[in-house]
């Protein structure tokens, strides 16, 4: 269904950055300020949710039913530098400093309203008057509770000053009370959500949203106060408003913002949660077309083919979700890592693609990666010059792993997690208990992924077949090889290419050690019995950055990077990302991809990271074709493959593979008949491809 | 012991019939099309293709085990997909013993055979049996064009059309359109009179040609004949067959 008139124009307003107009110099500078009051931490952060509340001005767009512009371009430190450097010093800071990357428990938020939390604050005060520092905390979470309240007042006067009664009921109700009907819930989780990205917190998930916003959607629906069309337009209103403040969020790049939603799966108590905001909440992101919010959807191998259809539609516009996470594989692997079954089934993802608790997981889910090409990399060298079999260069790998990992777990026992009041208020057990996040939430997890896993299989089967088992290739023919990046010997390197076994195809031999590689992170983590905040390190399969930077090395990485490889990969080469075969390998197709990649033992291997497919848009041509992706979906979580994400390609990708093939050499086109290695193509036909794909989406 | 050649394997290839399918294209054609976009099928020996990341040998030896072992592995899969094998090409036909002997091997599945029809006809008898679905191509009526734009008579190949409807395996016929070539009211014309009442016909598909068919060639070291009709567009008429109570669909 397309949007309608309003939206549209709302959609095109954010996209032309109308309501950038509104925004404000910058922040408030508030560190000489704490200074002179002589604030501890705790009651800087409190103040700078404060200060930053007090400094908003209120923005109401003549089209909007759901508000909140935000006019702050910047977040100020609360420390001055020498202070803030006294104060970190000798100690790890996560990324930027302030938490991220958790979830909120917004179901329960809404349910109880600020003023609720408020209630529940003032209680433990009481009970807790005694207990300095958790008097402290408690007051400063309702400081917090009390600006953001301040901030909604304000909208509500302006609002009723504008003539717009409607919204000026809704935000004189909104926090302080939980919401009447679905309009008022979209509208307290805007605020409240924007709240926490205003405090410098950043990759602020929304959760399991289509269980916590339902109840809501279906009063309304039941009652007659709304219909479907006017939900969708609601729904849509509230998605494009998420993408108002993205060129204020930090990431490696704009539209890198952890800003996820997730749809779908089981409930608690183990009984599908799907419902018709799920669907819903499928359609309005395939009609919005925009980066935000990122959609997750959590199936099962008999998840119904139409919701899977709803989703490959939503892929099909090449925004790169919804991503899929399995629920028969990420539920028992949670559980076998010490989650309850209840905590386990409600799982959300994170930022990227990492299993966390709503509202109960403290998790630092990505503290670095162990770089498996260097792993492999290094044993191979030192392995074949010292005229070892491959069981003694697989131990050689085993021992570097288990080194990469503990120097991670090593940096991060020094964590120091900044004091979040208002984070804390809307998470389970902080207010009840008088504890501030910072101090450990029911899971306190360390996640480290094992990154570009398929180079280093490889590598590794490469090294087995051609020079070890079938002595092809002389060790001493590789080694000069890997030290001159194949100068004189390219045929080596086509050799290596083209004969070693890979990941991606299939093949037993490379598979094995892929799954090898994985065991031995999942033995390096679990040796780990204490990650030293009363919690365990989860071994995962992302790669995120690392596919370049181990490849091209990166300013304070902690992770080794590596120049050529075994695989025939010359240095510079970007490596495989997430779980791929490695760039330049022929796979038949994405079968033989899954039945590689779920040979993965997921019972131990449980921090996430998808299974990375590309398909051309074309392949969506029509609704038969559109089934049969779905049906690839499924087979996906059929064959116990943890996660999957699924990328239609469009003419602004193509466009970059032209530029840079280097980094597309997997990317396959259909052609006539034929599919197509985009990179093969020379230029004109390249072209042709560019265009009809534009034609296409046009 | 028979060895087919095979010049790419293609899983999930949603363009090649029913379900999640995983497409075998054996190498070696007898026709020479000139519009044909996938040349590494025509030569049945194994060749060197220039691409931009370097050379690369098309056509691989498979022993029917090996084919069939690995088809094998997925069948599961295909099957609980609604989907198959499809044999494709080149001409499939051309390597009918190897085939046979991938099939003696194969696990119980849908089977699919996409042919061009040039064969001899007991051996297209034979193959032909074997499969739950034919894709065969229709490009021209007229004998003379057809000599002159494939390269061989379509008398064999209207005969084996015969033998097939004969056979009771349903059968789609393909039609690629080619702009001033096989995409001419006449052309189609004839065609749609040939099928009209031809027992077994499930349906016509036709294939726009594209000019991307040109793609490969350079990287052969051969030269792609149908430059000048890059910029044509072909005029899609469904009705002509459908106005003939033959069901068809576009691609």
């Amino acid at each position: 269904m397309p949007l309608t008139e309003r939206l549209t124009h709302l959609k095109e307003a954010v996209r032309r950055g109308d309501h950038r107009q509104h925004r404000q110099p910058g922040a408030p500078m508030l560190a000489a300020e704490f200074d002179a009051l002589g604030l501890t931490w705790m009651q800087r952060q409190a103040r700078l949710i404060t200060a930053m509340c007090e400094a908003e001005q209120v923005v109401i767009l003549p089209d909007e039913r759901i508000v909140f512009t935000r006019t702050l371009p910047t977040v100020p430190p609360v420390w001055r530098e020498e202070a803030w450097a006294r104060l970190t010093a000798g100690r790890t800071l996560h990324e930027l400093g302030p938490t991220s990357n958790i979830c909120a428990d917004w179901g329960m938020v809404l349910s109880q309203g600020l003023l609720g939390r408020r209630e529940v604050a003032l209680a433990t005060r009481q009970r807790c008057a005694d207990q300095p520092e958790t008097v402290e905390f408690i007051d400063s979470a309702l400081e917090t509770i009390d600006a953001v309240l301040a901030l909604a007042e304000r909208y509500a006067d302006a609002a009723r000053d504008l003539g717009r009664e409607d919204i000026a009921g809704a935000l004189a109700h909104l926090p302080a009370h939980p919401p009447r009907t679905f309009h008022e819930a979209l509208q307290f989780l805007r605020l409240v959500h924007a709240v926490v990205w205003l405090g410098g917190h950043y990759h602020v998930g929304l959760g399991r949203f289509d269980q916590y916003m339902w109840p809501y959607l279906e009063n309304d629906l039941a009652a007659g106060r709304l219909d479907h069309a006017a939900a969708e337009e609601l729904l849509a209103e509230f998605f494009v408003s998420l993408n108002k403040d993205s060129d204020l969020y930090p990431g490696v790049q704009q539209g890198d913002n952890g800003q996820t939603l997730t749809v779908g799966g089981v409930t608690p108590m183990g009984k599908s949660g799907v419902n018709e905001l799920t669907l819903m909440v499928l359609r309005v992101a395939h009609d919005v077309s925009m980066i935000d919010p990122k959609i997750n959807l959590r199936i099962a191998p008999d998840t119904d083919l139409d919701l899977l259809c709803l989703a490959s539609e939503l892929t099909e516009k090449g925004l790169g979700f919804p991503q899929y996470s399995n629920d028969d594989v990420v539920i028992p692997g949670l559980v076998a890592h010490g989650y309850t079954l209840e905590d386990a089934r409600n799982y959300t993802v994170a930022a990227c693609w990492e299993f966390i608790v709503p509202g109960k997981g403290m998790d630092v889910v990505n503290i670095g990666a162990v770089s498996f090409p260097s792993a492999a990399d290094t044993a191979i060298r030192e392995g074949l010059q010292a005229g070892e079999s491959f069981t003694a260069i697989m131990e050689r790998v085993r021992h570097d792993v288990r080194l990469q990992v503990n120097r991670l777990v090593d940096a991060y026992s020094n964590l120091l997690l900044p004091p979040a009041p208002y984070y804390s208020a809307l998470m389970d057990g902080c207010l009840e208990t008088g504890r501030d996040l910072s101090q450990g939430l029911t899971y306190n997890n360390f996640g480290i992924h094992g990154a570009c896993s398929a180079n280093g299989a490889d590598a590794l089967a490469a090294v087995h077949k051609l020079v070890l088992e079938g002595k092809t290739v002389a060790p001493e023919r590789l080694l000069t090889a890997l030290e001159t990046d194949f100068a004189d010997d390219d045929v080596l390197r086509m050799v290596l290419q083209e004969e070693g076994p890979k990941v991606g195809t299939n093949d037993p031999q490379a598979d094995d050690i892929l799954i090898a590689l994985f065991d031995m992170l999942a033995d390096a983590c679990e040796q780990i019995e204490d990650n030293g905040r009363g919690g365990i390190v989860r071994p995962g399969t992302g790669s995120a950055m690392y596919y370049i930077w181990l490849a091209r090395d990166h300013e304070n990485m902690r992770e080794p990077a590596v120049g050529t490889t075994a695989d025939g990969r010359k240095a510079g080469t970007p490596f495989s990302a997430n779980l791929a075969p490695a760039p330049g390998v022929r796979v038949p197709g994405p079968i033989s991809v899954f039945q590689s990649f779920s040979k993965i033992d997921y019972h131990r291997i449980v921090n996430g990271g998808p299974i990375t497919i590309e398909l051309s848009s074309t392949v969506f041509r029509n609704p038969d074709a559109i089934r049969k992706v779905a049906m690839l979906v499924r087979t996906f979580a059929q064959l116990g493959c943890q996660q999957l994400q699924v990328n239609s390609l469009n003419a602004e990708t193509l466009c970059e593979a032209q530029l840079q093939p280097e980094l597309h050499q997997d990317l396959i086109v259909r052609v006539w008949g034929w599919s197509g290695y985009f990179c093969e193509l020379s230029p004109e036909y390249q072209e042709h491809v560019i265009r009809r794909h534009q034609y296409q989406l046009g | 012991m028979t060895t087919g050649l095979v010049f790419d394997i293609k899983e999930f290839a949603v363009h090649d019939g029913p379900g999640i399918r995983t497409t075998v294209f054996l190498k070696g054609c007898p026709l020479n099309c000139a519009w044909c976009h996938s040349p590494e099928g025509k030569d049945r020996a194994p060749q060197i293709m220039h691409t931009l990341r370097g050379d690369r040998t098309v056509g691989k030896a498979y022993t029917p085990e090996a084919l069939a072992a690995y088809l094998n592995s997925q069948i599961p899969i295909l099957t609980a997909n609604e989907g198959g094998v499809t044999f494709s090409g080149g001409e499939p036909l051309m390597q009918a013993a190897f085939i046979h002997a991938t099939l003696d091997r194969l696990d119980p599945v849908h089977v699919l055979l996409d042919t061009s029809g040039f064969a001899d006809g007991p051996v297209f008898a034979q193959l032909v049996r074997r499969f739950d679905l034919v894709y065969f191509d229709l490009k021209l009526m007229d004998p003379v064009t057809h000599l002159a734009h494939t390269g061989v008579s379509n008398a064999p190949i209207l005969d084996n059309l015969r033998r097939l409807s004969a056979s009771r395996v349903p059968f789609v016929i393909r039609v690629p359109l080619v702009p001033t070539i096989t995409d001419t009211n006449e052309n189609l014309s004839a065609i749609a009179r040939y099928l009209h009442g031809l027992p077994g016909l499930v349906r016509v598909d036709l294939l726009p040609y594209n000019p991307l068919a040109g793609a490969k060639y350079p990287m052969l070291g051969m030269a792609y004949p149908l430059h000048e009709l890059e910029h044509r567009s072909v005029t899609l008429q469904p009705e002509i067959f459908s106005d003939k109570g033959i069901q068809v669909q576009c691609h």
